[in-house]
């Protein structure tokens, strides 16, 4: 890997340094959030990444490589549970032949991902308007609670209690909709 | 539980102490790390499903749009625009064209007024071009452009694109060129659509495409109509291969559909997001492909799994 550094622009290469720095430490957090043996394949992953450049000047080098792996830990998390979710819309599927798993019309897909807004919607606004309010600021408009708080003229602590309780609802939502 | 909430909350915004606390908890208790999922992937699928709100008006401009015509005006010289003059089909003899073009990036965006309460949006990967002398022509070179258009019966306004001519009476609609596609789609009031010796009248909702010679209308929700410039890009059943184009001029990603996904079909609203990642795995769950980077770009892929 040393023979990649010098030939990158002084941002690139300031992402890289602290890539070869860290080394040790994001693979000890790859292999806490799960990724067992493949740990080193996943760093190389997240070296790639990190070699081709982001779009936009990392303020945080180390905090973006953390996330980066965290986000590919979940990009492999979200590919099993699609899986598992696919082998069982097979069997419970009444169609025969030799169709793809996926052979639900996208149609009927779009359908029932906008009744799962719907729902999730009603989901949020059930808890009040300010707990989806602060949670939609947090999670969508990517606010920082500081900030939040300081928009609501609220503590801090009370913000961090609006968006436990969002979380919570999300959590029953999943829980509920992977249910039916 | 509660815990792995806490965490998913702090790591929104946590800095690289934070991250390293967050292993040392998960690698106290392998319970953990199975709360910590189950959060995270809660909080995946909500960011991925709540932004497909309907409608989308309230929603804030994800890009600044900027207000009038600046930016990189090619200006040509008389020889230069006589000779694009005559690729038009038509040269006026009586007055000069003074022909600019204005171009944008992928993922870039313009907007241009001109006299006579014309306003054009430009799309990314678009090129335009105008003349001074006439501020009731507009040739979409290719790419994608909305129009608001005052309307002055003496006076219509004229948009040519390859060799289609859309002829407006006081309106707003979109034009599409793309390679050998031409698509009109009117928001508000009506315009005249001809292309190869053909004419047809469309007004609020209706849509008009030419390809390969063809024209064929269609219906549309009017309020769907260049929903490019809000972020959000409305579908009716189009192929993958159709809105991979679509996400490369107006997010600057360059996206590919791959030839396994490309004839797939889709309909509903997706959102182009600034924040590439979360876009990322936005179409991921919504399109059910893999999103893989390739370069600098993606690849829309069948789920290998």
């Amino acid at each position: 890997m040393a023979e990649i550094r010098g030939e990158k622009s002084p941002r690139a290469s300031g992402i890289e340094a602290v890539f070869l720095a860290s080394r040790e430490a994001l693979l000890r957090f790859l292999r806490a959030r799960g990724a067992g043996e493949e740990a080193e394949d996943l760093l190389q992953e997240l070296w790639m990444k990190a070699a081709a450049g982001t779009s936009a000047p990392v303020a945080e080098p180390l905090a973006y490589l953390y996330r980066t792996a965290n986000n590919l830990m979940l990009d492999r998390r979200r590919g099993e549970v699609r899986r598992l979710r696919r082998e069982r819309e097979w069997s419970d599927a009444t169609t025969m032949g030799g169709g793809s798993a996926s052979a639900v019309p996208s149609g009927e897909r779009v359908l029932l991902a906008r009744d799962e807004v719907r729902s999730l919607d009603a989901a949020l606004a059930a808890l009040g308007g300010r707990t989806d309010a602060i949670f939609r600021r947090f999670r969508l408009d990517g606010v920082a609670q500081q900030e939040i708080a300081r928009e609501n003229g609220i503590s801090l602590s009370a913000v961090e209690k609006h968006l436990q309780k969002a979380y919570r609802a999300l959590l029953q939502f999943r829980s509920r909709s992977d249910a039916e | 539980m509660e815990e792995a909430i806490g965490w998913t909350i702090r790591l929104r915004h946590g800095d690289a102490g934070e991250w390293e606390e967050f292993a040392g908890w998960l690698e106290a208790d392998p319970g953990h790390l199975r709360a910590y999922e189950e959060v995270a992937l809660a909080d995946d699928e909500a960011a991925a499903l709540l932004p497909l709100r309907q409608p989308p008006a309230a929603e804030p401009q994800p890009w600044e749009t900027r207000k009038a015509p600046v930016g990189r005006r090619l200006v040509l010289g008389g020889a230069a625009a006589a000779a694009i003059a005559a690729t038009f089909g038509y040269v006026s003899l009586v007055a000069p064209r003074d022909i600019y073009a204005i171009e944008t990036a992928p993922g870039q965006r313009r907007t241009v007024a001109l006299d006579g309460g014309t306003n054009i949006e430009l799309n990314g990967a678009s090129k335009i071009l105008l003349d001074r002398k006439d501020v009731r022509f507009a040739r979409l070179e290719r790419g994608e452009a909305w129009f608001e258009v005052v309307h002055k019966a003496d006076d219509p306004f004229r948009v040519e694109a390859g060799p289609a001519v859309v002829r407006n009476v006081g309106t707003k609609f979109n034009v599409l060129h793309e390679g050998e596609t031409i698509a009109v789609e009117v928001a508000e009031g009506a315009v005249l659509f001809s292309s190869d010796g053909e004419e047809v009248g469309l007004s609020a909702g209706e849509t008009a495409q030419r390809q390969a010679g063809q024209v064929t209308t269609a219906r549309r929700d009017a309020s769907m109509i260049g929903g490019w410039r809000g972020g959000q890009l409305n579908y009716a059943s189009a192929s993958y291969a159709e809105i991979a184009r679509d996400l490369s001029r107006s997010s600057g990603v360059e996206v590919r559909a791959a030839p396994e996904v490309a004839g797939r079909r889709f309909s509903g609203v997706i959102a182009v997001d600034p924040d590439r990642e979360l876009m990322r795995r936005r179409l991921a769950a919504l399109l059910e492909v893999d999103v893989r980077l390739a370069g600098q770009g993606w690849i829309l892929a069948p789920p290998d799994r």
